[in-house]
């Protein structure tokens, strides 16, 4: 690969105060790169600073220390010029209810002021593309939870990407229903070869997905780097790197500080009450 | 499931004439109920007197005439004017500030304590503050109404700024939207139940208010037709002019029913007023 990496943390640390005013770490010194093209899950458990790194790389947050660049870019001060680069899917679909599926997965296209006719053909074939032919007109609340993910997932692509971040996408869904659709995510990361990013708690599923997974542990560092593709060439089955991963996980849960344990979700910060 | 892709949706004015004719029999207990109260009045107006209770005939004709003769439709035309105009400015007025409190703390710091406080006074007082500060009787009843109606707005749009669902914010924000899109995108739709809500909450006070402004300052409209039936002790024209202005009521209410059925088609059925 050439040229800078796509996603880059370098020495990313992230504070937040608590209710008594004592700081947390929601991510320490984590320094870690994503390359074009490829797949990355990340995974760690509750509380160890996914959704934290997840909302700086959205530019929702801001990093104390640190550097951390979208396609060169800082995705907290230039986020405007980030707009139709990166395409998003949430763990909950977060489909505006009021809009129809098609205006749904529009609704990025819109961001970018393409026109209605163009937005609209673009939309139609996503929402083909992803098998919702037949729903253009659908509100959320009359589909399903996986077509409302489909719809979600045929948004984040509509814009083109180059991009794309899944932030535990498959939680909300049963499990026969993720893999179907986590099948057919794969395909399209596949066809559109582009960069991407997961976050996950399920370490199947990142095994399934990623081609490098990096094991997070308290508080928001980097524990493991696992590079599933080496494994397997090695002739590692599926099982044995889903072991080392867990075992990555158990010994990133036993080397956990006491005075770091707890959730960021409990602690206040100044971002999150400005936004 | 709705499966036509070419932007239209045919289906949808079937869905309405449904959902209308559910919404008239769900009036049937009220009807029901207006037939019992004219059963009993009409049985009184054999006992009591008829400047007391006059009978049903009397105010039928009584109505016959406001809405028949022009002279007297104009009146309840006046007053519906009045709160329809009233309504639109004050909701202006409101939705700005009701906005702007909802997106900048500051705004509301200072903004909320001083609408609660006008909200506090009660509206006679207003009236008789409009009296005195305004000789122009229409811009009086205007004031009146404005600043009854007006901080209810400020105040439903302000909470339903706030309470946007974060989510939708943050789906905005990492699409990039800037702060124009994401308000006309995400809050706009998201604020529509309750500026309806605003809207028949301030419609009932409007209408009130514009009756006690017209009974004391003015020569035209439904309060000033209700104190000349007052002075001429005419109970079937009281009666007469209070319906007429309650089948005004109906109308707006009808009119914000079917504009929340169009703006609000999104909703699930259930969530549905």
């Amino acid at each position: 690969m050439t040229g800078p990496a796509p996603i880059l943390f370098a020495n990313v640390s992230k504070t937040f105060l608590k209710h008594d005013g004592t700081p947390f770490f929601a991510c320490r010194e984590l320094s870690f790169e994503v390359k074009a093209r490829e797949i990355v899950a990340i995974v760690g458990e509750t509380g160890c600073g996914k959704s934290t790194s997840f909302n700086m790389l959205l530019g929702l947050q801001k990093p104390d220390v640190g550097d951390i660049q979208v396609l060169g870019l800082d995705p907290f001060s230039e986020s405007d010029a980030l707009r139709g680069q990166v395409g998003i899917i949430f763990q909950n679909d977060r489909l505006l209810p009021w809009r129809t599926a098609i205006e749904n997965i529009s609704f990025g296209l819109e961001v970018l002021n393409i026109p209605l006719t163009q937005r609209r053909q673009t939309a139609e074939k996503w929402l083909e593309r992803v098998g919702l032919k037949g729903f253009a007109d659908a509100y959320p609340h009359e589909l399903s939870g996986g077509m409302r993910q489909r719809v979600s997932i045929a948004r984040a692509f509509a814009i083109e990407p180059k991009i794309l971040y899944a932030d535990e996408a498959f939680t909300a869904l049963d499990e026969l229903t993720a893999e179907r659709i986590r099948k057919d995510l794969l395909e399209l990361i596949r066809e559109t070869a582009i960069t991407t990013l997961f976050i996950t708690h399920s370490v199947a599923e990142a095994v399934d997905i990623a081609q490098r997974i990096l094991v997070f542990g308290r508080p928001g560092c980097l524990i493991s780097e696992i590079d599933c593709e080496e494994n397997r060439a090695t002739g590692k089955s599926t099982h044995e790197i889903e072991q080392l991963i867990r075992e990555s996980l158990r010994i990133a849960h036993e080397t956990i500080p006491t005075e770091e344990v707890g959730r960021a979700d409990g602690v206040a910060s100044k971002e999150r009450e400005s936004i | 499931m709705v499966s036509n892709t070419n932007g239209t949706r045919p289906s949808e004015r079937i869905k309405f004439v449904g959902e209308l004719g559910a919404a008239l029999r769900a009036q049937q207990p009220l009807f029901v109920g207006l037939c019992v109260i004219a059963a009993l009045w009409q049985i009184s107006t054999y006992f009591l007197p008829r400047i007391i209770a006059p009978p049903l005939q009397e105010i039928a004709v009584a109505m016959w005439q406001i809405f028949s003769d022009y002279q007297q439709f104009v009146h309840l035309l006046t007053t519906g004017l009045r709160v329809f105009v009233a309504l639109i400015v004050s909701f202006i007025i409101g939705a700005v500030f009701g906005i702007a409190m909802g997106t900048f703390d500051e705004v509301s710091k200072y903004a909320k304590p001083l609408l609660h406080f006008i909200q506090g006074i009660p509206a006679l007082s207003w009236v008789v503050f409009a009296v005195i500060w305004f000789a122009n009787v229409e811009l009086r009843i205007g004031f009146i109404l404005l600043i009854v109606t007006m901080p209810a707005f400020a105040l439903y749009i302000d909470g339903a700024v706030r309470s946007v669902n974060l989510d939708f914010v943050h789906l905005g924000q990492a699409f990039r939207a800037n702060w124009t899109q994401r308000f006309y995108m995400i809050t706009i739709p998201a604020i529509v139940p309750e500026v309806m809500s605003a809207w028949v909450v301030n419609l009932g006070a409007g209408v009130r208010v514009a009756m006690v402004a017209e009974l004391i300052g003015s020569t035209a409209g439904v309060g000033f037709q209700l104190l000349n039936a007052q002075a001429l002790f005419d109970m079937a024209g009281a009666i007469a002019w209070t319906l007429s202005l309650v089948a005004l009521l109906s109308v707006y209410l009808g009119v914000i029913r079917f504009v929340e059925f169009r703006l609000l088609a999104w909703r699930p059925k259930g969530e549905r007023q």
